[in-house]
């Protein structure tokens, strides 16, 4: 049994080694970014950088799960909700130095894999007929609780009076790119999804998708706000991100233009 | 052999392992800690060298203060020079033999190491062994490695804890030897802790003996054995014949004091002290049992003449043991050895009659 | 390949061993000293990462690092960054989730170590740290590679508790795992079986040095 000075001794020595690793300069700002945006904003991204633009990171997750990492203190620049109510919150809570802006407008759709018995059509009358043939065994959506695209998913088939059928066969994608996955890979039968991603080159080989009116459910503005405004790179990816240019590819991607009213 | 004591020791303590043990060791002397298992003599040995605190200790090694418990002091093993060798050497599997040395010469500068190692393996007649590591040695040479380890240090106490219990007795009389050999070299002051009285007796200058971590009596093999100072000591030391008998009266004019033993009456050595008339445990030992020729009448002036029948014998290669009813009621059992040779001679055998003299300088009483 | 991502996991692997290597030694040898009553209750806490569900140990990770929490804000004092979200959280969480990989290999090692040895060596004259050095590590040092394998393997395929603590910021808390899992999610299956195959080929090295070395006899035992 060593003697209490060198035990000491080395003690101390331990904890100084714990405190000093080095901090990484992180100098890189970081956007997180709804999901729904896995394939559109790699592309803004590409475009930014080839106008001159220098490096930026970017995260996809669920806009609920950003919005409480925001509250912990996650260092990311830019925020790209899928929704409107998240950044409002932020700002309401001066997480956020303002409301942001309206950046686009978003759909839902139901979409089918390849080889699923559903049929797909707008009123869903397709899905209401595979659910009472038992013919739907999973259904794949994104979770209500933190993903607006999932959210409006339930408002939707609440509307359409198929929620309590499906109830039992969900499968809640933690983000709505996530319920995508498990609605290509075959063990889910259908889901409901963002057009954004349903059309992506990605998917659209592997399914067959129909949008379901958009007055089924609260609409899908989605909000963006600039979180460090004194970081010079991420206000000027905020900047092009409102360019038209911006505006087009997002269109191509399936994501309207922000109405007049946004 | 001078007398300059070098090592004290007393230690005191109720558990968890029971100690009341005091005993001094001289420059140049072994003493030996003979007793039975758990009877605490290796947690002596381990509190001489440091790796255990009983509540209450002195320990001094030529006047320096090792272990003072009522001032607080206990100096931790490095600090002291005791070499000690373990029950089962306790040498260091990584290392060779070499190595192992090496180990306990951190005294010396690094250069002078090596030699000195290879010094002390020779002097343990381990020379060519220096490289090998202990899985590749044999119980003795182990046991060697261990020895010159311990001497590395040039230690001011060597503490050899049962060293020879883990060999073959060829290779145990063989190291006997040269542990012998070895301190007419280095007179420094060693406890040998055994459980082998004859090995105690065959090595030590003095050897002491314990029973629950208590010293019971301390002395020369020849005092123990022959003069133990009661009837615990004598049974310790495997001392066959003890009996209790009363003194009848003394005569100091012959040396003599009289014992009444069932029906006898004994002439003993003189003990002026003890009170005529007390009940007293005595004791002789095997060698002071002398048997009388059969063929050849007794002569009354025998010391001590004593007759019964043989109750057993039990020859073992050039001695035999026998077991001998005396005549008596009860009858005691009296125990002495004769020469297989004699026995034959005699035509000695289980019911036989025979008769002893018990000699008188052999008969031991303790009050 | 995500090649920032598997850079970020070994450096995270490669810290947590540095840095809990020497502390799981200095706890396991404190174990060892502790009468059987406290050892085992610190024994239980230490084990408590093995059991637990990482979402558990990162819930109650976050509570005690999180900004509003005073080693959050003591660091962010110090340094002015937070450590939710950081590489440097990450090494923190990973030496909590680590620690009993750490510590029950190498307690077991220097368990096995006799007591003799230890005294035998200060009996011959050696210091404390001379015997822990020169004694028992070259003894102990098969647990001590099985503890740097096993951390270095758990930390390279740890998931719930980095993505909660860390979360997923590319070149700073994305390790492999999740990229692995973004991946999928972007349902890019290429480039996460590749980054699958390539994290299952060094766990599996890394595992089998640990069971090359365990249950081996030292040929000089």
């Amino acid at each position: 049994m060593p003697p209490a000075t060198t035990r000491r001794r080395l003690l101390l020595a331990a904890s100084g080694v714990l405190l000093a690793p080095p901090a990484r300069a992180a100098t890189t700002p970081i956007v997180a970014a709804a999901s729904v945006l896995q394939f559109a904003l790699p592309e803004i991204a590409d475009r930014f950088r080839r106008a001159g633009g220098p490096r930026i990171r970017l995260v996809f997750g669920s806009s609920g799960n950003f919005y409480r990492q925001i509250l912990q203190g996650a260092p990311y620049a830019l925020f790209l909700s899928a929704d409107e109510d998240y950044v409002l919150r932020l700002a309401e809570r001066r997480r956020a130095p303002d409301p942001g802006v309206i950046y686009a407008v978003g759909r839902i759709v139901l979409f089918a894999p390849k080889g699923s018995p559903l049929e797909v059509d707008a009123e869903l009358d397709g899905l209401e007929r595979a659910l009472r043939r038992g013919e739907i065994r999973r259904f794949a959506i994104a979770n209500p609780e933190h993903a607006p695209y999932g959210k409006r998913a339930e408002e939707a088939l609440r509307h359409r009076r198929l929620w309590d059928l499906l109830r039992p066969r969900l499968v809640l994608g933690e983000n709505v790119a996530q319920a995508a996955q498990f609605a290509v890979s075959g063990s889910a039968q259908g889901g409901i999804l963002a057009r954004a991603l349903a059309a992506a080159p990605t998917l659209r080989d592997r399914g067959r998708y129909a949008p379901i009116p958009s007055r089924w459910h609260a609409p899908l503005r989605q909000r963006m706000v600039l979180l460090r405004p004194e970081d010079e790179t991420a206000r000027r990816f905020f900047a092009h991100l409102r360019s038209p240019d911006s505006a087009d590819l997002l269109r191509r991607h399936g994501l309207d233009p922000p109405d007049r009213s946004g | 052999m001078a007398d300059v004591t070098a090592l004290e020791v007393e230690l005191v303590q109720d558990g968890p392992i029971p100690l009341a043990a005091r005993f001094a060791c001289r420059t140049g002397e072994l003493l030996a800690l003979v007793g039975p298992s758990g009877s605490g003599k290796t947690t002596i040995l381990r509190a001489v060298a440091g790796l255990y605190r009983p509540r209450h200790a002195l320990v001094r090694c030529h006047g320096e203060v090792w272990t003072d418990s009522a001032r607080g002091v206990h100096l931790p093993p490095q600090r002291r020079r005791a070499g000690l060798v373990f029950q089962d050497y306790a040498l260091f599997p990584h290392l060779s033999a070499q190595g192992n040395v090496e180990t306990a010469l951190g005294h010396l500068p690094r250069p002078e190491r090596p030699g000195r190692a290879r010094e002390l393996l020779r002097r343990v007649h381990l020379e060519g062994l220096e490289a090998r590591r202990p899985h590749a040695l044999s119980g003795g040479q182990k046991q060697r490695v261990a020895l010159a380890r311990a001497l590395a240090r040039e230690p001011r106490v060597l503490l050899l804890d049962e060293p020879f219990s883990a060999v073959d007795q060829v290779t145990r009389r063989r190291l006997q030897r040269q542990l012998v050999l070895l301190r007419q070299r280095l007179p420094v002051p060693t406890i040998l802790v055994t459980h082998d009285l004859e090995e105690a007796a065959r090595l030590a200058d003095r050897i002491c003996v314990l029973h629950h971590g208590r010293t019971l009596q301390t002395g020369p093999p020849s005092e123990i054995l022959n003069r133990p100072i009661s009837a615990q000591v004598a049974r310790l030391v495997d001392l066959g014949n003890i009996f209790e008998g009363e003194v009848a009266g003394h005569r100091p004019e012959a040396g003599h004091t009289l014992l009444r033993w069932h029906g006898h009456l004994l002439e003993a050595r003189l003990r002026r002290e003890i009170a005529v008339g007390s009940r007293v445990a005595w004791v002789i030992p095997p060698g002071f049992v002398v048997m009388h020729r059969r063929d050849r009448p007794s002569r009354g002036e025998r010391e001590n003449p004593v007759r019964g029948r043989i109750e057993e014998l039990v020859a073992f290669g050039e001695t035999t043991n026998v077991t001998m009813l005396v005549d008596g009621a009860p009858a005691p059992t009296l125990h002495f050895t004769v020469s297989t040779h004699a026995a034959r001679r005699n035509r000695l055998a289980p019911g036989v009659e025979v008769r002893v003299s018990l000699l008188a300088e052999g008969i031991h009483l303790m009050p | 390949m995500d090649w920032e991502a598997l850079r970020l996991s070994l450096e995270l692997a490669l810290w947590t061993c540095l840095l809990l290597l020497p502390a799981g030694t200095l706890l396991a040898r404190a174990l060892r000293s502790l009468r059987p009553g406290p050892r085992r209750l610190i024994g239980a806490l230490v084990a408590l990462p093995l059991v637990l569900p990482p979402t558990v140990l990162g819930y109650y990770l976050l509570v005690l690092m999180g900004r509003a929490s005073p080693l959050g804000g003591l660091y962010e004092k110090l340094t002015g960054g937070s450590l939710v979200f950081s590489f440097e959280g990450l090494v923190a969480a990973s030496l909590v989730f680590n620690l009993p990989f750490a510590v029950q290999p190498l307690e077991r090692a220097f368990a096995a170590i006799p007591r003799n040895l230890r005294e035998a060596a200060a009996v011959s004259g050696l210091s404390p740290v001379a015997i822990f050095f020169r004694i028992e590590l070259p003894l102990a040092w098969p647990g001590v590679l099985a503890a740097f394998a096993l951390v270095f393997a758990h930390t390279l395929g740890e998931f719930g508790v980095v993505l909660m603590v860390g979360g997923a910021i590319p070149g700073e808390t994305r390790t492999i795992a999740i990229a692995i899992y973004d991946r999928v999610q972007a349902l890019d299956e290429a480039a996460a079986g590749i980054m699958s195959a390539s994290l299952l080929a060094i766990s599996f090295a890394t595992i089998a040095l640990v069971y090359l070395f365990e249950p081996g006899r030292r040929r000089d035992g």
